[in-house]
């Protein structure tokens, strides 16, 4: 250890700058915008732009929660994001136990049909997919949409938490069933609890997913009290097109939830994609 | 038996929401294709290949799947060349590097609209702060997503800054997956970083660049939502690649069976592009 720590050498001058380089180009945007959205009416169109607001006002933000219905698409991102989360969890939870733990019959043909619906692009499904959600009733609802989020979303995740399924050695459903759990218990109260830090990549990834999902919600939603914050924002814009102060509040107030969701169990997410993806 | 029972009652679930939600659609696209429908869901007849015909004939398919040939390799080099230099940098020690291997995923955390609408601010070219910045240095940006020459450049731009965080995450995996020892033997041997880089450490995570490449590739020829938020696929098509073509086609111009045919059209070449790929490009995995 000691050795180590002396051993660290300074670090060169060009990773230093492009450190620098990586760190501007990750925040300069988001500083910018939230920058922007303290900016009074006459600043934020100033010519030569302050890169501090001189007199930071909370007036956007008034006017957002008062004279549009972020409140509303708030709610409605909430539902359908956490929606589709729970959804994913448990749908791929059970495919990725079934598939690489239980090891069906068949189950390497069955994961591999999973895995080519990667290649099957969303966008081109939208029109055969209206057709399909408006036969089961499901237009227009949330239910729809979580219904479509998962279906994009439970691929990817069942191959992730393959990699974790795989760091837990079988040996332990052996010694379970020994002590005559059956295997459904089994894997309750034996797998699944390993499980967690692969279930936080697969919640930060589904939720995410669903809170910046713009097509299929622009589609499929047809009344504006369901709509969710992507297509909400896209209205606020349309209709205060000069009223930029307001523009960069709501684009704050709509990146603002899912960053701090990022702040908490960012790093299990990370570390999870590391494992899953390069196993 | 039992176990078995267990297994396929678990892979259930996640295979009626798929065939509800991708297996019958996709069936009913190759449907629709044969038909004449307008209207989603409006009244069609039978036409068989005549569609498929019509959008072949179509310059514009054409020119949107050049176009989305160009997206998908200045994408994937951009994102590479930034995700690569990104995964480097995170490997050293120190606070830096510890931090940054969250926080560099923030640009992907955030909403595509968001995304979108924080770059046209920057690039405003009344207010943009990138704009002026250039301009006090005597370059003149112009309207960079108005302009046709280079309106597509622009959005990829944007749309890598937007993508390049889970790249980076996944090569910074993967180096961390090549052994420490291998890489200190190569160093022993007398090997620089460079050499070690290039004969040891790249050929060790090929494969997973490999497959990086594929999937991100498939990923970043569907996007929609970067290009249409910004230009709907304008100035004069010159941003419509293959997903916008069908969108506007569907959604635009009401014309649910010519956008099914190129939907199916499309699926075929990627599919084709894909297993070109893995026939003959994997790097071999024996070690």
């Amino acid at each position: 250890m000691n050795v180590k720590t002396r051993r660290k050498q300074k670090k060169s001058l060009r990773q230093i700058i492009a450190m620098s380089f990586v760190t501007i180009v990750v925040f300069g945007p988001i500083y910018w915008v939230t920058m922007s959205a303290f900016k009074g009416p006459q600043e934020i169109i100033r010519r030569v732009p302050s890169f501090f607001p001189e007199n930071p006002t909370g007036s956007n933000f008034e006017r957002l929660l008062l004279a549009t219905d972020y409140s509303t698409f708030l709610i409605n991102s909430i539902i359908v994001s956490s929606g589709t989360m729970f959804g994913t969890i448990a749908v791929s939870l059970c495919a990725s136990y079934g598939l690489y733990r239980l090891k069906i019959p068949g189950g390497g043909k069955l994961a591999g049909i999973i895995l080519l619906s990667y290649m099957i692009p969303g966008t081109l499904l939208i029109v055969p997919l209206y057709g399909t959600l408006n036969d089961i009733g499901l237009i227009n609802s949330h239910a729809g949409l979580v219904l479509v989020n998962v279906a994009f979303t439970a691929p990817f995740c069942t191959w992730l938490l393959r990699g974790f399924l795989q760091s837990i050695p079988s040996e332990m459903d052996d010694a379970a069933a020994i002590d005559g759990a059956g295997p459904v218990r089994t894997m309750l109260q034996v797998v699944f609890p390993l499980l967690a830090p692969g279930v936080a990549t697969v919640a930060v990834f589904s939720f995410v997913y669903a809170w910046k999902e713009f097509v299929f919600a622009s589609q499929f939603i047809v009344s504006d009290h369901l709509s969710t914050l992507p297509i909400g924002l896209k209205g606020i814009i349309g209709q205060y097109t000069v009223d930029w102060g307001l523009v960069m509040a709501a684009t704050v107030f709509t990146l603002l939830p899912s960053v701090i969701l990022f702040m908490f169990i960012g790093r299990f997410f990370v570390r999870g994609l590391m494992n899953g993806a390069t196993k | 038996m039992k176990k078995h029972l267990l297994g396929f009652s678990l892979v259930t679930p996640v295979m009626v929401i798929m065939l509800v939600a991708i297996g019958l659609p996709l069936i009913n696209s190759v449907w629709i294709s044969f038909q004449d429908q307008r209207v989603i869901g409006g009244e069609s007849e039978f036409v068989g290949f005549e569609t498929y015909v019509r959008i072949l004939l179509d310059s514009s398919f054409w020119s949107a799947l050049g176009r989305s040939g160009t997206w998908v390799v200045v994408n994937l080099i951009v994102q590479t060349l930034l995700a690569f230099s990104a995964a480097l940098l995170l490997q050293s020690k120190g606070w830096w590097a510890k931090s940054a291997r969250v926080w560099v995923m923030l640009p992907w955390v955030i909403p595509t609209i968001s995304v979108t609408i924080i770059w046209q601010w920057m690039l405003n070219s009344n207010y943009g702060v990138i704009h002026w910045a250039l301009g006090e240095v005597g370059i003149d940006l112009g309207s960079p997503f108005s302009d046709p020459g280079v309106a597509l450049f622009s959005i990829i731009l944007v749309n890598s800054w937007h993508w390049f965080p889970l790249a980076t995450v996944v090569i910074y995996g993967a180096l961390a997956t090549v052994p420490e020892e291998t890489l200190e033997a190569a160093r022993i041997d007398g090997a620089n970083n460079r050499q070690t880089f290039f004969a040891v450490t790249l050929p060790l995570i090929n494969p997973i660049l490999f497959a990086l490449g594929l999937v991100g590739s498939l990923w970043s020829f569907n996007v929609l939502d970067s290009i249409y938020l910004i230009t709907e696929g304008g100035p004069v098509e010159a941003t419509t690649t293959v997903p916008v073509y069908i969108y506007n086609t569907a959604f635009g111009a009401f014309r649910s069976s010519e956008a099914a045919a190129a939907s199916v059209l499309t699926v075929l070449v990627l599919v084709t592009v894909a297993m070109l790929m893995v026939r003959f490009a994997r790097p071999k995995e024996d070690s």
